[in-house]
């Protein structure tokens, strides 16, 4: 098996809970998280500013055999349907991964972590803020 | 030119061939600039790999692959980005390079990106590779244009890919179908262009058009260099005023308008 390299940047050029954080910095905060975490960080790739696309994101799944894992800038730029999501987690525990949310701290690296990041995803998509 | 024409004859046909092709190359405008920016680079990676500076920069930097291994490439990189970056000449230097052509693409007041970009693609590396984009699906606005520089000769994969204006809106349509950058790359396999480029030369490309790079398989490491300008007052997207462009050239009549404010205090 080759060598893996180490853990894939993921930032985003969409708008976050209605915010937007530029790219040079969702950057920052990914290195960041990763040298205090330990990790060997990757450049990232940046998803596509188009609603409702991916295909970044299927790009760096497709690469999961020969990482770590991979560091989100954020957990909710994981698509908004579960069962999407669902198989991205599955994916990356299949392939041996983790995958790290940096702005949460989050680490999902098995199964009893999805009902977190769930909850999470969940709690957000109803709770308000003032 | 005739005295109905605004532009030159040969200002019209590198517009029009900019809009036909997708790019246009044409010789530095500033050869020795040029030449300098490419010593530099060649000094900042003798100094990252603690070798002696060469007489001889291309040679350097093309076979740099021999000389660095996959694993300490980014540290190659970002030593010699921030180097380059890091001269105050650098910057000014290579807008000199394109200069007229990014004047009769884009016009004459300027905003840069503000640092430049840099490549390095050793052969057979698969760490380094941009999949299949358009610079506008990541947030750059579609008035920006690319001034694309390489540091060594380029050709076929030791260079990067465009789609044709005529076949990008067609492929674009198929997207929403496909899965990843790689399904995508496949479908426009057939009609991507990897553009020569010798060294001295520059390109300026439109980068709302499909583009990326592959594996390396030419003999020679690519050392390339990428930056945005646009007209200022062109409409901006993600990428914004202030936190990645900066104003270069902004015109008396502009810095006048900006500041005019009419009379006031009317009460009738």
């Amino acid at each position: 098996m080759a060598e893996r390299a180490g853990h894939r940047g993921y930032i985003g050029a969409r708008p976050l809970n209605g915010s937007r954080t530029p790219q040079h910095v969702q950057n920052i905060v990914i290195r960041d998280y990763a040298r205090r975490k330990n990790l060997h960080y990757l450049l990232s790739a940046a998803e596509h500013t188009m609603p409702g696309s991916y295909m970044v994101l299927e790009d760096i799944l497709d690469e999961l055999p020969q990482l770590h894992g991979l560091i989100l800038y954020s957990i909710f730029m994981l698509p908004p349907d579960e069962a999407r999501r669902r198989q991205i987690y599955d994916r990356v525990l299949r392939e041996g991964c983790d995958l790290h949310a940096a702005v949460e701290e989050i680490t999902l690296s098995s199964q009893k972590d999805i009902q977190a990041v769930e909850d999470i995803l969940l709690v957000n998509k109803f709770a308000t803020i003032l | 030119m005739t005295d109905t024409d605004f532009l030159h004859a040969d200002e019209q046909a590198l517009a029009q061939r900019f809009i036909d092709d997708g790019f246009v190359t044409t010789p530095a405008d500033d050869r020795a600039g040029l030449d300098r920016i490419q010593r530099r680079a060649a000094e900042l990676a003798a100094d990252y790999l603690k070798l002696p500076h060469s007489n001889d920069p291309y040679a350097m930097l093309d076979t740099i692959h021999t000389r660095v291994s996959v694993d300490d490439l980014n540290g190659l990189r970002l030593h010699v980005f921030n180097g380059l970056n890091a001269e105050p000449w650098f910057r000014p230097t290579y807008f000199r390079l394109a200069r007229s052509t990014i004047e009769t693409i884009v016009g004459n007041e300027l905003c840069m990106q503000r640092r430049v970009n840099l490549s390095i693609q050793l052969p057979g590396d698969s760490s380094s590779l941009l999949a299949t984009h358009s610079d506008v699906w990541s947030g750059d606005s579609p008035f920006e244009v690319v001034v694309w520089v390489p540091l060594v000769d380029v050709r076929r994969t030791k260079s990067m890919y465009l789609l044709p204006p005529s076949l990008n809106g067609d492929m674009q349509d198929r997207m929403a179908s496909l899965r990843s950058a790689e399904e995508l790359y496949k479908t426009i396999k057939p009609h991507a262009t990897f553009i020569e480029i010798p060294y001295g030369h520059v390109m300026l490309f439109n980068q709302t058009l499909m583009h990326g790079n592959r594996v390396n398989e030419e003999a020679g490491t690519r050392w390339s260099m990428n930056c945005r300008f646009k007209s200022i007052m062109s409409p901006y997207a993600d990428k914004r005023f202030g936190e990645f462009f900066e104003p270069i050239l902004l015109r008396p009549a502009t810095r006048v308008g900006m500041q005019y404010k009419l009379p006031g205090g009317f009460h009738g």
